[in-house]
């Protein structure tokens, strides 16, 4: 056979080869890859009586961890849970009115800013709203 | 392509990989007369490992415990993208392995390739055939399904019948007096991990033994269809002027692998309730057993018979004595003809043994 010829055929089939691996990996890849679906437009609701003056609650928002805090002053905070610096979840301490990561000291305000440690930057902020006796985050 | 034969060369200095390729691939020869049929092997290894990755991949989602497990399948059914792919690859899959595996045996008999020297590949071929039974069975509880469930409780039952330990074998088996949650785990366990690995390291043997002795001549278009082994030393059947297995021979495979493929894709696709019955679909219920349960097609022979004895013992050890004269075959028949239509004994017994077998499974299905 010509060489040019048997080089266009094996060409080909190293074509139909790819498409093949293709065909196969694009199922296997959404099989594994973590389920998304509805991720955004998940609400929490979470009783207003719940949750003391001074006091926090966690809970579980679209897959990671949040937090309410209801400041001694009486205002409602939502923040997420999780430290930005190697992502453990934070603590509540009462006593101070903080939060404290406990993997390496990070220590954060009731509002989520960084006092010390090291954590880069403040607790994200979650949108909430309040309606009918009831905190509904998201 | 500089580079690249920089790697080769510097791979080709430490491993000889040029002298590997002619001894295993392009200088590996077979007879000429060579037909698809000694494919076989090749499309039951691909339809394996096809099963170990499937398997694997089903192992994300799937939990062992007896009141979470339907659960989790038919999350992987309805949830999980491309779950039904995977499970219905595996379901199916594991039907078609044991189909190709009595077409590899069938065609061995007919080309009576298990004659001496082969006997070692014969063995441990059959021992794969145990293999592949077994982890069939194990994986059929998985599911924990009304199916899965009472199909395992009368496979089980089966080994009772032995006298003075059976019962203890059937409480052994099942971790317990009926199947429940502890029989899952020993059959997961099974599944997963030891009979896998004791398939991999037969099907490791049974390659080697075929290494080892050579390919045996098909008994097709020659004057000469006798066995000529001598029987006094060791001697590698070479096939001079033969045809190399790469290109060539790895060709035909890849062709049986590819109309297993559409096979696969037909069943999984158009037909996909083929592997399943109404059972299936219904969570394992202890306390409630449905009627005309029955296991799958590779074990409806083996049930039927066991239903045509009054006493279970015989009907057992008639079986098992199948099992051990098929297992022997290369011990029994040591005449030296491998064409099948001159061996009129062997023909008429192969033949009706298979049609025994296609009528028990269809009188297993319809009875």
């Amino acid at each position: 056979m010509d060489s040019s010829r048997r080089r266009f055929l094996f060409a080909c089939l190293g074509g139909v080869a790819a498409v093949g691996a293709g065909l196969a990996l694009y199922p296997v890849y959404n099989y594994l890859a973590p389920n998304k679906t509805g991720a955004n437009e998940e609400k929490v609701s979470i009783p207003e009586s719940d949750i003391l003056p001074g006091d926090a609650k966690f809970f579980d928002f679209r897959g990671e961890t949040g937090v309410i805090v209801h400041k001694k002053s009486g205002e409602l905070i939502a923040l997420s849970a999780v430290c930005t610096h190697l992502g453990c979840i934070v603590q509540w301490e009462s006593a101070k009115q903080d939060f404290l990561c406990p993997c390496h000291g990070g220590r954060y305000t009731e509002d989520g800013v960084v006092i010390s440690g090291p954590p880069p930057r403040p607790l994200g902020k979650l949108p909430f709203t309040v309606a009918g006796g009831a905190i509904i985050v998201g | 392509m500089g580079i690249l034969k920089s790697v080769s060369d510097w791979f080709e200095t430490r491993l000889g990989i040029k002298d590997l390729v002619e001894k295993n691939l392009t200088g590996y020869l077979l007879p000429r007369n060579i037909n698809f049929w000694y494919s076989m092997g090749s499309v039951v290894l691909f339809i394996f490992v096809m099963q170990v990755l499937t398997g694997i991949l089903l192992l994300v989602y799937y939990i062992p415990e007896s009141d979470k497990a339907f659960g989790s399948v038919v999350g992987i059914m309805n949830r999980v993208p491309f779950g039904w792919l995977i499970r219905m690859c595996h379901v199916v899959g594991s039907s078609m392995m044991v189909l190709f595996v009595l077409f590899h045996m069938l065609s061995v008999l007919f080309m009576g390739s298990y004659k001496r020297p082969r006997e070692l590949n014969w063995l441990s071929g059959f021992i794969l055939f145990t293999l592949v039974q077994a982890i069939c069975l194990t994986g059929y509880l998985l599911p924990w399904s009304q199916l899965s469930f009472w199909a395992t409780t009368v496979a089980t039952n089966s080994v009772g019948a032995i006298p003075h330990i059976g019962k203890f074998l059937v409480e052994f088996l099942r971790g317990g007096t009926l199947v429940g949650p502890p029989t899952l785990g020993r059959f997961y366990t099974l599944h997963i991990a030891v009979i896998p690995v004791l398939l991999a390291t037969v099907i490791g043997a049974h390659l080697f033994f075929l290494e080892r002795i050579g390919v045996s001549t098909p008994p097709f278009g020659l004057d000469n269809t006798k066995n000529r082994w001598q029987g006094d030393a060791f001697r590698y059947e070479e096939h001079p002027g033969g045809i190399p297995f790469f290109p060539n021979y790895l060709l035909r495979d890849m062709t049986s692998i590819a109309v297993y493929f559409v096979l696969l894709a037909t069943i999984v696709f158009f037909f996909p309730n083929l592997c399943f019955t109404k059972d299936a679909f219904v969570q394992a219920n202890p306390f409630q057993t449905p009627a005309h349960i029955k296991p799958e097609w590779y074990f409806l022979a083996n049930y039927q018979t066991l239903k045509l004895f009054p006493n279970e013992f015989i009907g057992l050890s008639i079986q098992g004595a199948a099992m051990t004269f098929l297992a022997l075959l290369p011990f029994i028949d040591r005449g030296n003809e491998k064409h099948p239509l001159k061996r009129p004994l062997f023909l008429a017994a192969a033949i009706g043994g298979i049609l025994l077998f296609i009528a028990l499974m269809v009188w297993g299905h319809y009875s």
